[in-house]
């Protein structure tokens, strides 16, 4: 064999294609189209039930009124968890407050942070505030549930008392869910073994849950 | 019978009405007509809506990733 014929020529491997979306946040956001479906569902059965009430009276005569006013505390903290996590969210994408160890933005879908503890970080403080915030939104919700059925308002009491509670139960679901999930997010960035695109994925329903719930409060507590 | 039958369906087809069955154009009240119409609309652009952004963000992830790929 000559010489000539064992050099084997270089071929440079072909760059893997970047991935327009990672799986995680697809899967999310398929999840989230299903959910807005199921509430504006839930949005139009309430309106035309409301339209087609006996004699026009909403609420149904010694049914409770709604605590439109004191629910404005709920949403305030609502939002403001959503706020506090688009911040975490963005900082995150960037690559900053990570503390030491981090590694560059770019990494798409790997481990982003080196191990350490979760409040020494920017980004640890300002999840555990998403969390504990919207904590704060599902607690006072359950406050607001129990005055309430003292004073009469039940899922069986009325059609109005069956559709609030349905509504409502619904979206208080999805925020423990979501509740749920960024707590084990931010157990995952303290262990420092939080992705980028799973945090994604965390964050896109939390945004969901924040989203949806001026259009149900507006709706269902006017 | 057959007779019958003939000319009752005869006498149906010559004296048709409309029927006012659907709620979204024919209810009487109202407040419950414009309901039925705004949530009709709510539920169909809402899908449309989802369809459509989504469709608008993946085309400038797509031009972004592009731009990424030209520059390394």
């Amino acid at each position: 064999m000559s010489a000539r014929a064992s050099i084997i020529p270089f071929r440079p491997r072909p760059r893997k294609k970047k991935k327009l979306v990672s799986d995680a946040v697809l899967g999310m956001i398929l999840f989230v189209f299903v959910e807005i479906m199921l509430f504006a569902g839930f949005i139009s059965a309430f309106v035309i039930i409301k339209a087609r009430a006996v004699g026009s009276v909403w609420p149904p005569p010694n049914q409770p009124r709604l605590p439109f006013a004191e629910t404005a505390v709920n949403t305030t903290a609502l939002i403001a968890s959503g706020v506090v996590l688009l911040i975490a969210h963005r900082m995150f994408l960037k690559g900053k407050g990570l503390g030491e160890g981090r590694t560059s933005a770019g990494a798409s879908a790997g481990p982003a942070v080196a191990r350490g503890g979760l409040l020494s970080r920017p980004i640890g403080r300002l999840l555990v505030a998403a969390t504990v915030l919207g904590g704060m939104f599902v607690a006072l919700q359950g406050v607001e549930w129990v005055a309430l059925i003292r004073e009469g308002l039940t899922i069986t009491s009325s059609t109005y008392g069956a559709l609030f509670y349905t509504i409502i139960g619904a979206h208080a679901a999805h925020a423990v869910a979501a509740i749920l999930a960024l707590a084990w997010a931010s157990l995952r960035l303290g262990a420092g073994k939080l992705a980028r695109d799973v945090l994604s994925a965390v964050a896109i329903f939390w945004y969901f849950v924040v989203l949806v719930w001026p259009f149900l409060y507006f709706v269902v507590y006017l | 019978m057959l007779t019958v039958a003939a000319l009752a369906l005869v006498l149906l087809a010559a004296f048709p009405d409309v029927a006012h069955a659907c709620p979204v154009c024919f209810d009487r009240d109202d407040e419950a007509r414009i309901a039925f119409l705004a949530t009709t609309g709510l539920l169909t652009l809402v899908p449309l809506g989802l369809v459509a952004g989504t469709g608008m963000w993946l085309r400038r992830r797509a031009r972004e990733i592009a731009e990424e790929e030209e520059r390394d």
